[in-house]
């Protein structure tokens, strides 16, 4: 049977042929204002993406009119959606909080959650990374890392 | 040229250059046994932290791990079945029965001594025709290089294989990519959307970790495999002297791996996977008792590890000649060259003679160290990281990333860049578009843009000056075959099928 008129929209390739079409179309428009030879391989990379979208998106939706069903981006969303948004707080979280304070919470964090429940493996994983950085990096070779724009610096 | 391979060779025994060979080796095998993570990532999140480093110490650790990696791909495949890298599938389907039969070291010394000697083949291969086709590429003008930048891009697209549309995407992704920032004649800021940070392009270590390091790590936490480390504790290695007379019967195979495993590097898009499995198929046909594969046959094991060690260095010798990587790795490798200011190319060999032929040196070293390094003692521990649990092993390289993209200039800008990138490959990766042409098309992006322009100058603005001399006619028919070919052959191979 083939699928509802919805899910066939919501199929990934249809919605990322869909998305590269929206964002090129919006790169495109700044191209106008560039010089003709500074234009040309960045529009015809742009307009390449766009019409390289529209075939992608005619063979995804012939293959639903098939009856063919696409297959899952992932077989567990929760831990992939989990997992991009604990990195994103990590990055963000260095950016303001510092980088040591949020590395020293972020390993047992991440890895407790995904699974490895062990505290005291996790306790000597942190104090090893978190000390072979500070060993290798800050005090080894003078690197400095985010210090939090929460605190002023 | 080939004195300049001689006078490379002192720099590669300086201490910290050979130490940098023998920990890249070590990290590579660590990398290699474990399943989610590959040469590409490792050399991935390196890439940054080398910035500080010598040019011949930061080409000595991606040499190491480049070899050891794909040696280290056989450890899972013979203990548990599944390929810590996807050059190793091959190696599961004898591999694995010896495990069972209780040969898994016997089977993981073949494969270290296969790997070296596959190693060895490719270095050689590199040193030996590296040199002669740079200088070939010597006679190359603007429009000549242009043409050799669309060939390279051609080949990665339509040679890998899949889906030529998602080919194209990626290489037009890639090459939009390589133009964010001041344009190089003109100065104008294209796409910049007026951040200082963009002004000077997107740095390929950033495109690079993006791509390859975060997709695995995403991986890694989103399916915690569950490993079996029962086989690796008591694998009972014996000495590397003492299994090497059960080889002795394998050196055809390891010769006709070798040379399958160095064309196949050679030619862009094709890969270790490729190499491995045909190299396995021709020493299976060829095999007077081909009954017994399957089954457990150390030859078998041979077969797959000679030929996806052989494509290692082979890959490189498009790559350090015209710019054309032959693997992904290769590609991650040339970002690499590129960060150290080695721009790949004729110019290569004639400006950094040390560098490039101490690089060649370095990749003959680390795969004979292999058999060191791999041997007995060492493979029994390193067959025990199988038990190292994933999710504290993917919180570790997200650190790892973060620390190598925010030092490549010190700021968090750099950072999010990367997530965007990353959450694109993670999409990318998962809709099978493959990642290659993204990379090529950043490397070659710029260079074949400035070198079109330049050609259109020399040409007074009339586009046939790309078509004026043999050479360029040559690459264009190349290319054309490369595009075409795969439609031809399929439709021949289905018409003799329908026949």
């Amino acid at each position: 049977m083939p699928e509802s008129r919805n899910s066939r929209l919501t199929r990934p390739e249809t919605l990322t042929a869909v998305g590269i079409i929206v964002v090129a179309a919006g790169f495109l428009v700044p191209t106008y204002d560039l010089r003709a030879i500074s234009a040309l391989l960045p529009a015809a990379m742009l307009i390449g993406l766009i019409v390289l979208s529209v075939f992608l998106l005619l063979a995804d939706q012939r293959k639903a009119s098939a009856g063919e069903d696409a297959a899952p981006m992932t077989k567990a969303p929760k831990r992939v959606i989990g997992a991009f948004l604990m990195i994103v707080s990590y990055a963000l979280a260095c950016d303001f909080v510092g980088f040591y304070i949020s590395t020293a919470v972020t390993i047992p964090l991440v890895a407790w959650t995904f699974g490895y429940r062990s505290p005291v493996g996790l306790l000597i994983a942190t104090v090893i990374v978190v000390g072979t950085i500070w060993a290798i990096f800050d005090f080894g070779m003078s690197q400095d890392f985010p210090a939090g724009r929460l605190w002023g610096r | 040229m080939y004195s300049d391979l001689l006078h490379a060779l002192p720099d590669v025994f300086a201490w910290t250059n050979f130490a940098a060979v023998v920990i890249g080796v070590i990290a590579g095998i660590v990398v290699g046994a474990m399943p989610g993570l590959s040469a590409t990532m490792a050399i991935s999140v390196l890439v940054p932290f080398t910035f500080g480093l010598e040019p011949l110490v930061a080409l000595g650790l991606m040499a190491g791990i480049y070899n050891g990696a794909m040696y280290g791909g056989a450890i899972p495949a013979v203990l548990l079945r599944i390929p810590g890298t996807p050059a190793a599938v091959a190696t599961t389907f004898d591999g694995y029965p010896m495990a069972q039969k209780g040969e898994g070291g016997f089977a993981l010394q073949v494969a270290v001594v296969s790997s070296s000697i596959g190693g060895i083949a490719s270095a050689f291969a590199l040193m030996l025709l590296a040199p002669p086709l740079s200088k070939v590429t010597l006679l190359f003008g603007p429009s000549e290089v242009f043409w050799v930048a669309v060939f390279g891009l051609a080949s990665i697209i339509f040679l890998l294989g899949g889906n030529p549309v998602k080919g194209l995407i990626s290489a037009c992704f890639g090459v939009f990519v390589s133009v964010i920032g001041s344009d190089p004649i003109y100065g104008n800021d294209r796409f910049t959307f007026g951040q200082l940070e963009m002004l000077d392009g997107i740095n390929i270590v950033i495109l690079l970790v993006g791509l390859y390091a975060l997709p695995p790590v995403i991986d890694l936490l989103e399916t915690p495999l569950k490993t079996d480390g029962v086989n690796s504790s008591k694998l009972g290695t014996e000495p590397i002297w003492k299994a090497l007379p059960r080889m002795k019967s394998f050196w055809k195979t390891w010769l006709r791996g070798s040379f399958l495993g160095i064309w196949i590097g050679i030619l862009p898009g094709a890969g270790g996977s490729m190499a491995a499995f045909m190299s396995y198929n021709e020493a299976r046909r060829t095999s007077k008792h081909p009954e017994t594969w399957g089954e457990g046959e150390p030859e078998g094991v041979a077969a797959a590890e000679v030929a996806n060690n052989a494509d290692t260095a082979s890959a490189l010798i498009p790559a350090l000649t015209l710019g054309i990587p032959g693997t992904a790795v290769a590609a991650v490798m040339l970002g690499g060259l590129l960060v150290h200011g080695l721009q790949p190319g004729p110019m290569l060999f004639r400006d950094n003679p040390d560098i490039v032929f101490g690089f060649m040196w370095q990749f003959l070293f680390g795969a004979i160290l292999l058999v060191l390094l791999g041997g007995s003692l060492a493979t029994n521990s390193f067959a025990r990281l199988l038990n190292l649990p994933r999710p504290l092993l993917g919180s570790v390289i997200i650190v790892l990333m973060l620390i190598g993209v925010y030092s490549i200039h010190g700021r968090m800008f750099d950072v999010y860049l990367m997530l965007g990138f990353g959450a694109i490959g993670w999409v990318m990766d998962r809709l099978k578009f493959p990642l290659p042409p993204v990379v090529l098309g950043l490397i070659l992006g710029g260079f074949a843009e400035e070198n079109l322009r330049l050609a259109l100058r020399i040409g007074r603005g009339d586009p046939m000056v790309l078509f004026q001399n043999w050479t360029s006619l040559i690459l264009v028919a190349l290319t054309v075959a490369v595009v075409v070919g795969p439609t031809l052959k399929k439709r021949f191979i289905d018409s003799r099928k329908k026949a």
